[in-house]
C-alpha cells in the first residue's frame, strides 16, 4: 500500500514524454521526397501515356484520365508533405523518441536499454544531399522498430556514436 | 552412464528407418494428386505396365533408402565445449553445419511422433532466441541420451547466470537436475477438463474450418461430376418447402454437432496427458497422444500470459492458458505460444504464481471511449448496409426473405460489438498490465511493465479535444493495445513505466 501512495506523487513529478521539443528532419528531405515522387509519378505517366496513346478507342477518356492523374498527383504531395512535418525524433538521457503519421499522430518510445542495435542507411538520392537514414531495432519485431529518414550525414553519425554508447554502457 | 558429447555422434542407428519414413512422407506430400490418378486408373493399365510400374516403386524404395542411410551416416552432432558451441553437420553433398553457441538456446524440447513412438526413439529440438524456426533438430535419439544431451546444453546456461566453473559442482548439478526431473508433476489436467475445454471453445474457428471444408468439397464434386449441388433445382422438385426447413434445421444441427466432435478428438488428440512439472523454477510441460511433446517454460522468458475463459467454461471451472515467449519477432508468433488447455481456477493460481511469484491482481481500471463502440458499429454493420442498399434490387429476386437475413445479421453483429466494446478493458497496477478483450471468449492479455519493449502513443487530430488516445506496448512476444482511452491517464503511465524500465536493469529475458 505505501508503494502504491508514492507512486501516485511520483507520476505527476515525473519527466514527461509528450512535452519534449521534437527536432524537424532536414529541409533537404523535403527535396529528397519530392524527387522519388516525381521520379514515381514519371514512370507511372509514361506507362498511362503509352496505354492511352497505342488504344484508339480509349481516346475519349484522355482529359478525365489525366485529370485523376494530375489529382492524385496533388493528394500524394499534400499528404508526403503533412507526413513530412509531422515526422520528428528527440533523444534524451535514457531513450529515443519518434514522432510520426499523417491523420494520427504517433508517438514511439524506446528506451536505450531495450535497443538491440543500431544501422545507417544512406540511399541514392538521400546520399546525393548528404543525408542519411537511422534505424533503431528493438526485440519487439517490426512494429517498434525506428526509422528517422533525412538527418545529415555528420549527425546521422554522431546520433549512432551516442546510442552505441548508451547501449554499451548499459551492457 | 555419462554420454561424451565432445566428440561427434550420429543418432540412433534407427534413425535411417525414421528419415525414410520422413522421407517418404515429404515425397508423398508432393506427389499425392499424381499418385491418386495413378491408383484410380489403375484398372485400366496392361499387365506388364503394372509389373513395370512396381519395380519403379520398388526402386524408388531402395535410393531413397540409401539416401536415408546415407543422411544417417553423414549426420553428426557434438558440444564444442571450448567455444561453448552446439554443433550440427548434415547433409549427403551438400554439407550444411549449423553452430548454435549455447548461451543463445532457448529450449530444448524433447518429442516423439508417431513413427519415433513405433520405433521408440525421440526428437531433440533446440530453439534459440535469434530465429523462429527450430534450428538443432536430431531425428532419432534416445530418451536416456535426449535427457542426457538436454541437461548439458541448458546447464551452460546454468553456468552462466550462476558462474559455477568447476565441473564437480556441475556434475552435481546434473545429477541433481536428475532427482528433480523424475519428481511427479504438481498438475496434471485430468480427461474430464480436457472434454470440458474441447466442447465448448474454438466455436467460430472450427465453423469457418469446416465451412471451407465443404466449400472446397462441393467444388471437387462439381468439378468430377458437372453438377452443382447447392443450386441443384431438382432438389426442389421432389421436397417440398416443409421439408426444406427441416432438411435446413437438421443440416444445421449436424454441422454444429460435427464443429463440437472435431474440437473434442482435436483437443483430446493434441493435449491428452497433460503434465506440468517444476524443474529449478521452470515448468516442465508434457503431453500429447499419438505425438507426445515436451517444453520447458522458463518464467523469465514468459512475455505475454493470456487467460481465456467464456461463459460456459466459467460455469464449470476451466479455462485456456497462453503463454508467449520471446520470438524473433516475426508473425508466426501465434504458432510458438504454449498452451494449457483446461486448467481450473487453482492451478491457474498455482501456475501463474510459478511465473509471477504472485497472482496477479486487476488495478486501477481504463475505459475505452464510446466513440470506440460507434466506429467498429460504423465499419462492422454501417458499411455492409450501404453496400446492401446498392445491391438489394439485385438480391431481392433471387431471395425474397432477404431483409430478415439482413435484420438479423444487424442484431446479431450489433451484440457482439457491444460485448466487445463492454469487455474491452485496460487494468494498471504497479507489478501488472491486464488487458481484457473479445466477446464471447474473454481473454485476459498480462504483461509485466519491466517487459515492454517500446511504447507507441497515437491520436487522431480530431480528438484531441476531446482528450482520448491510443496505446501499443510492444514486447518480444507481441504487441498489446489499447484503443481510445483517456489520453492523461495514458501518458501518464506511459511516463511511469518509462521512468520504471529505464531505471531498472532489469532482464526481460
Amino acid at each position: 500500500m505505501e508503494d502504491f501512495t508514492n507512486e501516485t506523487i511520483d507520476t505527476t513529478q515525473l519527466p514527461k514524454f509528450e512535452e519534449v521539443e521534437f527536432s524537424v528532419l532536414h529541409p533537404n528531405y523535403w527535396k529528397v521526397i519530392l524527387i522519388s515522387l516525381s521520379v514515381f509519378f514519371l514512370l507511372m505517366g509514361i506507362g498511362v501515356g503509352l496505354v492511352l496513346y497505342f488504344n484508339k478507342e480509349l481516346y475519349p477518356f484522355n482529359s478525365k484520365v489525366s485529370i485523376v492523374y494530375v489529382v492524385l498527383l496533388l493528394l500524394v504531395i499534400f499528404f508526403s508533405r503533412i507526413s513530412f512535418k509531422n515526422k520528428g525524433f528527440a533523444f534524451r538521457n535514457h531513450d529515443v523518441l519518434f514522432r510520426y503519421g499523417i491523420i494520427a499522430i504517433n508517438t514511439l518510445v524506446i528506451p536505450y536499454n531495450r535497443v538491440q542495435h543500431v544501422a545507417l542507411h544512406e540511399g541514392l538520392v538521400s546520399r546525393f544531399f548528404g543525408l542519411a537514414k537511422i534505424q533503431i531495432f528493438t526485440a519487439g519485431g517490426s512494429s517498434s522498430d525506428i526509422e528517422i529518414p533525412g538527418i545529415a550525414k555528420e549527425q546521422a553519425e554522431n546520433i549512432k556514436q551516442l546510442l552505441m554508447g548508451k547501449i554499451q554502457k548499459q551492457l | 552412464m555419462e554420454a561424451d558429447f565432445n566428440q561427434p555422434q550420429r543418432q540412433s542407428i534407427i534413425g535411417i528407418f525414421v528419415m525414410f519414413v520422413y522421407s517418404l512422407q515429404g515425397y508423398t506430400k508432393a506427389l499425392w494428386p499424381v499418385l491418386i490418378i495413378f491408383l484410380v486408373r489403375f484398372n485400366e493399365y496392361e499387365k506388364s505396365n503394372i509389373v513395370i510400374g512396381i519395380l519403379c516403386v520398388l526402386a524408388f524404395f531402395i535410393v531413397l533408402g540409401i539416401i536415408s542411410y546415407l543422411r544417417f551416416l553423414n549426420f553428426t552432432f557434438h558440444i564444442d565445449h571450448e567455444n561453448e558451441e552446439f554443433i550440427i553437420t548434415e547433409g549427403i553433398f551438400n554439407k550444411t553445419k549449423t553452430t548454435i553457441q549455447l548461451y543463445k538456446i532457448q529450449q530444448v524440447n524433447i518429442n516423439q511422433s508417431l513413427i519415433q513412438r513405433l520405433v521408440g526413439v525421440y526428437e531433440l529440438a533446440v530453439d534459440t532466441a535469434g530465429s523462429n524456426k527450430k534450428e538443432g533438430n536430431i531425428r532419432a535419439i534416445s530418451h536416456e541420451l535426449a535427457l542426457d544431451l538436454k541437461a548439458r546444453l541448458l546447464e551452460n546456461e546454468n553456468k552462466k547466470t550462476v558462474n559455477v566453473e568447476d565441473t564437480i559442482s556441475t556434475l552435481e548439478e546434473i545429477s541433481t537436475e536428475k532427482t528433480i526431473d523424475t519428481e511427479a508433476p504438481f498438475i496434471k489436467i485430468s480427461f474430464l477438463s480436457l472434454l470440458k475445454i474441447g466442447i465448448t471453445s474454438n466455436y467460430v474457428k472450427s465453423f469457418f474450418v469446416l465451412l471451407a471444408f465443404f466449400i472446397t468439397l462441393f467444388d471437387h464434386i462439381k468439378q468430377i461430376t458437372g453438377k452443382d449441388v447447392l443450386h441443384d433445382d431438382n432438389i426442389e422438385d421432389y421436397v417440398d418447402k416443409s421439408q426444406v426447413v427441416t432438411a435446413f434445421f437438421i443440416l444445421f444441427i449436424t454441422f454444429f454437432l460435427a464443429v463440437i466432435v472435431i474440437n473434442l478428438v482435436k483437443t483430446i488428440f493434441t493435449f491428452f496427458d497433460y503434465k506440468i512439472a517444476r524443474q529449478k523454477g521452470s515448468l516442465l510441460l508434457s503431453y500429447g497422444l499419438l505425438n507426445t511433446k515436451s517444453t520447458i517454460i522458463k518464467p523469465e522468458k514468459v512475455q505475454i500470459t493470456s487467460i481465456t475463459q467464456n461463459y460456459f467454461q466459467k460455469k464449470m471451472n476451466v479455462l485456456h492458458l497462453k503463454i508467449k515467449q520471446a520470438t524473433g519477432g516475426e508473425k508466426e508468433d501465434n504458432k510458438l505460444a504454449i498452451e494449457i488447455p483446461g486448467c481450473d481456477k487453482l492451478e491457474k493460481d498455482a501456475i501463474l504464481k510459478l511465473l509471477f511469484q504472485k497472482i496477479p491482481e486487476k488495478g486501477v481500471m481504463l475505459k475505452p471511449n464510446f466513440r470506440k463502440l460507434g466506429f467498429s458499429v460504423f465499419l462492422t454493420i454501417g458499411l455492409p448496409l450501404l453496400v446492401f442498399y446498392f445491391v438489394r434490387d439485385l438480391l431481392i429476386e433471387e431471395l425474397p426473405t432477404i431483409d430478415y437475413f439482413v435484420l438479423l445479421f444487424v442484431v446479431f453483429i450489433g451484440i457482439i460489438q457491444l460485448f466487445i466494446f463492454k469487455n474491452n478493458r485496460l487494468y494498471i497496477n504497479d507489478d501488472f498490465i491486464i488487458l481484457q478483450s473479445g466477446a464471447w471468449d474473454v481473454t485476459n492479455n498480462i504483461i509485466i511493465p519491466s517487459k515492454i519493449q517500446a511504447i507507441t502513443t497515437s491520436q487522431l487530430f480530431w480528438h484531441k479535444n476531446i482528450n482520448i488516445g491510443s496505446l501499443t506496448l510492444h514486447t518480444a512476444g507481441g504487441n498489446i493495445s489499447f484503443q481510445l482511452g483517456n489520453f492523461t491517464a495514458i501518458k501518464q503511465y506511459v511516463n511511469l513505466w518509462l521512468y520504471e524500465i529505464e531505471t531498472s536493469d532489469s532482464n526481460w529475458m
